[in-house]
């Protein structure tokens, strides 16, 4: 991997600039074949079974003997990508170890192996510390990155929405290593200082040192003979700054997006700062930042009120109500079906956006897998982890809700690692549980 | 470029004036009465008939040939060959090249930019003046210790007891601090207070248990704490963090320990454990070792802002850093601090600003707090013109006022009004009180200060000096001095200490960054204590020894104790000059160096000029001459006729510190070959005026400094140069001699001598005359 600032040095800007540059210019992307990029998308505390899975597996779409399966509540927000949609059945995530089944949900999700023993006690079980593996998004980073063709300016993104400001086990998706958790941005403003800070940097300095030189020359006039090289030198590295500036000027080709302002990190906000995430994640990978992103949805044992759909009680605590209890059941359909709706707008937007210099649309080169830490709330059940793949960027079969005859989730991250082209990569996590390899999904 | 019985020329000079007699007598300056004076006037000034002065870029050898061939006019062959070449010696030295020019300019106040030091200070400072104090100086050290027999912080439920702990080394084994009081599975210790490093740079800290730990230390709203280790995960057992930090601040610091299962509530799965805790650090010259107690405060602050952005160090030709000249990578790195400084303010503008994200006046809090900040980086109130260029349209071309914010201070901290110091002349209120907060901290100045300087309270001499002498008691005070003392003792560096292994078996790293603390705490009761005496720099027969260094002075002490003073060596050590620090660094791995300590002693400490020598010399190696002293090896080395000129006064010097071998223990005697040599370590120094002065050992080598005429007067030029970072000279021919009779009739005070040179050069020197 190169470096970006031997990187940036060899494309001629020097050091001073760093701060005021933007992305990175992509190196030929027609070399290489189209992009391929990934969107991991989590939300908490499992699905209503009922509601969520399909009621056989099958096409969503193909006439004739097989029937096709109408969408389940849930899952029915993203109706209108049924033909790109791939519902998976029967993936469990079988890791076992020091941990409650919240904590080995979200830890060993994306890691594929065991938590490393530790002092957090959970509602159960062994106490138990980070994970003892880095996550898949992170190892299609370090894969992607280590690639001229295929890096990008920050490789991976990790995006929140409403994470606990606390780091625990609980709270932490990805790692980047044995014990590196990677604390996601849930601040959309914090966010867009990190992809645009450095654009709105240089278009401030532009305006300053504008402002600059005529203050300078008055400044200077009223100094002693003797003393006005000094300032007139300064002037000098001003103006030559400022030319430095805007010779290095990047288009972006895509647009900026205009967050609303004001927005505060608070619970009924959720809705709002979800879409001002997603739009984002959207102009993140329309403007190559990133060829791999997260989106997680607070945290596993996720509390938020969704005062907004009428429902005043906290996921988690509903998720604890038994299947018995109708209302509770048809509150986290609704919580869920919530969920989907995101994961739909998050496709949605992608699907209206242009392919940067390829085909068709983003959402033909990017593939979103939406998951959760439990199959089911009450049971904490690993067992049925719901996986939902939307779109066309790793090239899988789409259409349709396949049926597995519980496989161990590993074998579905090196399948998205093989699709993103890591076919190199044998064994994900504990390899006991890596079984015949990648799931054959296209 | 100099023929070879001139090598070494020239040698030695007097260090005041400046344009030191350097040439006065030249075998050139004969030659040039009398065949070049009448046409080109004394100094080459011209004459009537050649007006214009002798000056031009040609280098000693172009300019020798050229006289060869065609000087005098009237008679070219009058001066050729070794004539010519030491006339154009003598011509390009003393007033042709452009080096001659600019020595020989008037000295006057320039216009400086602000040093890094400044730079970085200021930044601080400016922040910090929106966010109130940092604790005050006492005595109190340590930190303050909460213990809990619960597994968190909660006062009403678990507090057991409070106390100050000097330094975090604990171990409390299984069963915990106190089995009466704390479950040995479940208690909590929480310490708080301040870290004070020595000296600016990066360091390194290391907690090191095997439970619970949470390391604050300096973060600022919003940033992650600097050790998180509360998810005790697989047998990690040793965090770390590093921190940049300015010297002599004291640095927010909590340290969260808690000895139980953390998450849910839950007993079940508790287990007897062994529990340790420590705080080790790292700083820029040290080893890894406990935060030493005598590094921390049980008081409390806010964060300091410390500017990341790395920059071109300053120009330090003449002896102390000072902002004369700008370049491409200072600009540059500048804009980057600015940039950095404008994001920190930002992202925590609620705060700095006191105004929420959703507030309905937000708009008039920012445009308010960006007066405040613009006016206070200024170090005066905005006029009509500055108002409009840093305040108004900023806000007006901004598409928000959070961008017309952001773009004010990158303005502001871009601006000449900012990066420059006062200019030549400037003679307000609002100028002193930044000529004395400059001179006494390196930094802006503070509200007080700025407000004294609104209502015209810094108008007379009496007002000045009331306001520099509260300005003394502050910590900025004592790191500027404190970094001066180690740039004057040539240790600011932190030389890598390596010694001999066969002969120096004791000595070790560790060691070396004790007896570097040792130091600092001498030079700290020195200049803090009574009196603050500069005498006592050389008179001081106690040393500040600990546990660690004792054995290697012939003392028993419990090697756990902190420093003491201690008198070594029945009376025979003199202050800097024996401190083992001091020894060690002004030695080799393997022998003492009395022409390293007769240099520092020369020219430091008595303030004269010495070139160095022409050619790199390598040491004789002492196995060459195995039955010489040390002694007569350096007299051997130095016997050439064109060393002689400086080492007649080196050599004089350093061998009355013969006595400390090179880590600084005393000693009567050497090894050489198969004998013990008795040490000669009589010496003596030609002054400047008056007799020459001999003594034997340190001791009367201390003596005779302490009363030295040329030790006050090198003192206090150093010292107003690194205050002032403007020429003495500047503020008149007489200054020099008025300080130092001033420092001699206040009974040697330095830090009343620093009130003097702050108080003196809050106003403006008189314009010279060209």
């Amino acid at each position: 991997m190169i470096p970006r600032r031997e990187f940036l040095r060899s494309l001629g800007a020097s050091s001073a600039l760093l701060p005021f540059l933007g992305n990175l210019p992509s190196l030929s992307a027609a070399a290489t074949g189209p992009k391929k990029r990934l969107v991991i998308v989590f939300s908490p505390d499992g699905i209503v079974r009922k509601t969520f899975w399909p009621e056989s597996p099958g096409s969503f779409l193909t006439p004739g003997p097989v029937r096709v399966p109408a969408l389940p509540p849930i899952l029915e927000p993203l109706a209108e990508f049924q033909d790109r949609l791939l519902v998976l059945k029967g993936v469990h995530n079988q890791i076992l170890g020091d941990g409650d089944k919240h904590m080995r949900g979200i830890g060993c999700l994306l890691t594929g192996i065991e938590l490393f023993p530790g002092n957090i006690q959970g509602g159960g079980e062994t106490p138990a510390g980070w994970s003892s593996g880095l996550s898949i998004d992170q190892e299609l980073r370090n894969f992607l990155q280590a690639n001229p063709a295929t890096a990008s300016r920050f490789g991976s993104l990790e995006f929140g929405v409403l994470v606990p400001n606390r780091a625990d086990t609980w709270t932490r998706m990805v790692y980047a290593g044995p014990n590196k958790p990677i604390a996601p941005i849930d601040d959309p403003y914090e966010m867009f200082q990190k992809l645009y800070g450095g654009q709105k940097d240089r278009e401030s300095m532009q305006s300053v040192l504008d402002e600059l030189s005529e203050d300078l020359a008055k400044l200077s006039a009223a100094l002693p003979a003797e003393d006005r090289r000094l300032l007139e030198e300064h002037a000098a590295l001003v103006r030559d700054f400022e030319k430095e500036l805007s010779s290095h000027h990047e288009a972006v080709a895509h647009a900026v997006p205009v967050l609303e302002q004001g927005v505060v990190e608070q619970n009924d906000q959720m809705p709002r700062i979800s879409r001002m995430q997603i739009e984002l994640v959207v102009a993140a990978l329309a403007g190559d930042f990133a060829r791999v992103a997260t989106l997680q949805y607070t945290n596993s044992v996720g509390q938020p009120h969704m005062k907004w759909l009428g429902i005043e009680q906290g996921q988690h605590d509903l998720s604890h109500e038994p299947n018995s209890n109708a209302a509770a059941q048809e509150k986290l359909t609704k919580i869920n079906a919530w969920y989907a709706g995101e994961v739909a707008h998050l496709a949605r937007r992608l699907a209206e956006t242009p392919e940067p210099g390829g085909d068709g649309s983003l959402l033909d080169h990017t593939t979103i897998l939406w998951m959760n830490e439990l199959g089911e709330g009450n049971s904490h059940s690993h067992e049925d982890i719901p996986f939902v793949l939307v779109g066309g960027g790793l090239g899988f079969k789409t259409g349709r809700s396949v049926q597995l005859p519980g496989v161990s989730h590993n074998r579905l991250l090196l399948s998205l690692a093989h699709a993103m082209g890591h076919t190199g990569l044998v064994r994900f996590g504990n390899p006991d549980y890596c079984g015949e390899g990648p799931l054959g999904l296209s | 470029m100099f023929p070879t019985a001139m090598r070494w020329l020239p040698l030695v000079a007097l260090a005041l004036p400046p344009a030191c007699a350097a040439a006065g007598d030249h075998a050139g300056l004969a030659i040039y009465r009398e065949h070049c004076e009448r046409c080109h006037g004394e100094g080459g000034k011209g004459t009537a008939d050649v007006p214009q002065p002798l000056v031009g870029d040609r280098s000693v050898a172009q300019l020798a040939r050229y006289i060869d061939e065609t000087m005098p006019e009237d008679d070219p062959e009058a001066v050729i060959g070794d004539a010519a070449r030491q006339v154009a010696e003598y011509v390009h030295g003393s007033f042709y090249s452009p080096v001659a020019r600019d020595r020989n300019r008037p000295a006057r106040e320039e216009l400086s930019r602000l040093t890094v030091r400044q730079f970085k200070n200021t930044i601080a400072d400016l922040l910090g003046s929106f966010r109130g104090h940092g604790p005050g100086i006492d005595d109190r050290r340590g930190l303050l210790a909460e213990y809990f027999c619960h597994r968190d912080f909660n006062h009403d439920v678990g507090l057991v007891y409070e106390r100050v702990d000097p330094a975090i080394d604990f171990d409390f084994g299984i069963e915990g601090p106190d089995p009466e009081r704390f479950e040995p599975n479940r208690f909590a210790i929480r310490w708080t207070g301040s870290i004070v490093p020595p000296e600016t740079g990066v360091y390194e800290f290391v907690v090191r248990t095997g439970h619970a730990v949470r390391l604050r230390l300096n973060d600022d709203l919003g940033e992650p704490p600097l050790v998180d280790g509360w998810v005790k995960s697989g047998d990690e057992t040793e965090y770390r963090g590093v921190r940049r930090l300015l010297g002599g601040r004291a640095y927010p610091l909590a340290l969260e320990f808690s000895k139980a299962n953390q998450g849910v509530d839950n007993k079940k799965h508790e287990q007897l454990s062994h529990a340790s805790i420590q705080l080790l650090w790292k700083p820029p010259h040290g080893v890894l070792e406990v935060v030493p107690s005598h590094r921390l405060i049980p008081q409390q602050g806010p964060p300091t802002f410390v500017v990341a952005t790395p920059f071109p160090p300053d120009d330090r030709s003449i002896g102390y850093d000072r902002g004369s000249a700008v370049s491409k990578e200072w600009f540059a790195a500048a804009m980057a601090a600015a940039v950095e400084t404008a994001d920190h303010v930002l992202d925590r503008v609620e705060h700095f600003a006191g105004v929420r994200r959703d507030a309905p006046d937000r708009d008039g809090k920012l445009r308010a707090f960006a007066k405040s900040f613009i006016e206070r980086a200024f170090r005066r109130p905005l006029d009509d013109h500055s108002r409009q260029v840093y305040l108004e349209r900023p806000f007006a071309d901004a598409p928000d006022a959070d961008t017309g914010l952001k773009r004010a201070i990158l303005l502001a901290l871009s601006s000449p009004r900012f990066l420059f110091r006062e200019p030549a002349g400037s003679a307000d209120g609002f100028a002193t009180a930044a000529r004395l907060s400059f001179g006494l901290w390196d930094s802006l100045p503070d509200p007080p200060l700025l407000q004294a300087a609104a209502q015209n309270r810094l108008a007379t001499p009496d007002e000045i000096r009331r306001a520099a002498e509260r300005m003394v008691a502050d910590r900025r005070t004592r790191s500027k001095l404190r970094d001066f003392f180690f740039g004057w003792l040539r240790v600011d560096h932190g030389p890598e200490l390596v010694k001999d292994a066969i002969h120096y078996s004791e000595f070790s790293p560790e060691l070396a960054a004790e007896l570097r603390a040792s130091l600092e705490l001498f030079l700290e009761d020195v200049l803090w204590r009574d009196g603050a005496d500069w005498r006592r720099l050389f008179l001081e027969d106690a040393v500040p020894v600990n546990g660690r260094i004792a054995p290697l002075y012939g003392l028993s002490m419990p090697f756990d104790s902190g420093f003491h003073p201690v008198r070594l060596d029945d009376g025979r050590r003199a202050g800097v000059l024996t401190h083992p620090y001091m020894m060690s660094v002004l030695a080799y791995s393997g022998a003492t160096s009395p022409i390293h300590r007769g240099v520092f002693l020369a020219r430091n400490v008595l303030g004269n000029v010495l070139k160095p020598p022409q050619e790199a010399v390598a040491p004789l190696a002492p196995d060459l001459h195995p039955l010489l002293s040390t002694r007569e090896r350096v007299e051997l080395q130095t016997s050439d006729v064109s060393c002689q000129t400086c080492h007649t006064m080196i050599n004089p010097l350093g061998f009355t510190l013969e006595q400390f071998d090179a880590i600084g223990r005393f000693r009567t005697s050497e090894i050489r070959g198969e004998a013990r040599k008795p040490i000669d370590a009589s010496g003596s120094y030609q002054p400047r005026e008056g007799d020459e002065e001999t003594f034997h050992g340190a001791r009367e080598l201390a003596a005779y400094l302490a009363r030295s005429r040329d030790a006050q007067e090198a003192f206090v030029q150093s010292l107003f140069h690194a205050l002032v970072k403007q020429p003495v000279r500047a503020w008149g021919p007489e200054t020099l001699a008025k300080l130092r009779a001033g420092f001699e009739a206040g009974s040697f005070d330095i830090r009343r001598l620093m009130v003097d040179i702050v108080v003196l050069s809050a106003s403006p020197p008189p314009r010279s005359v060209p």
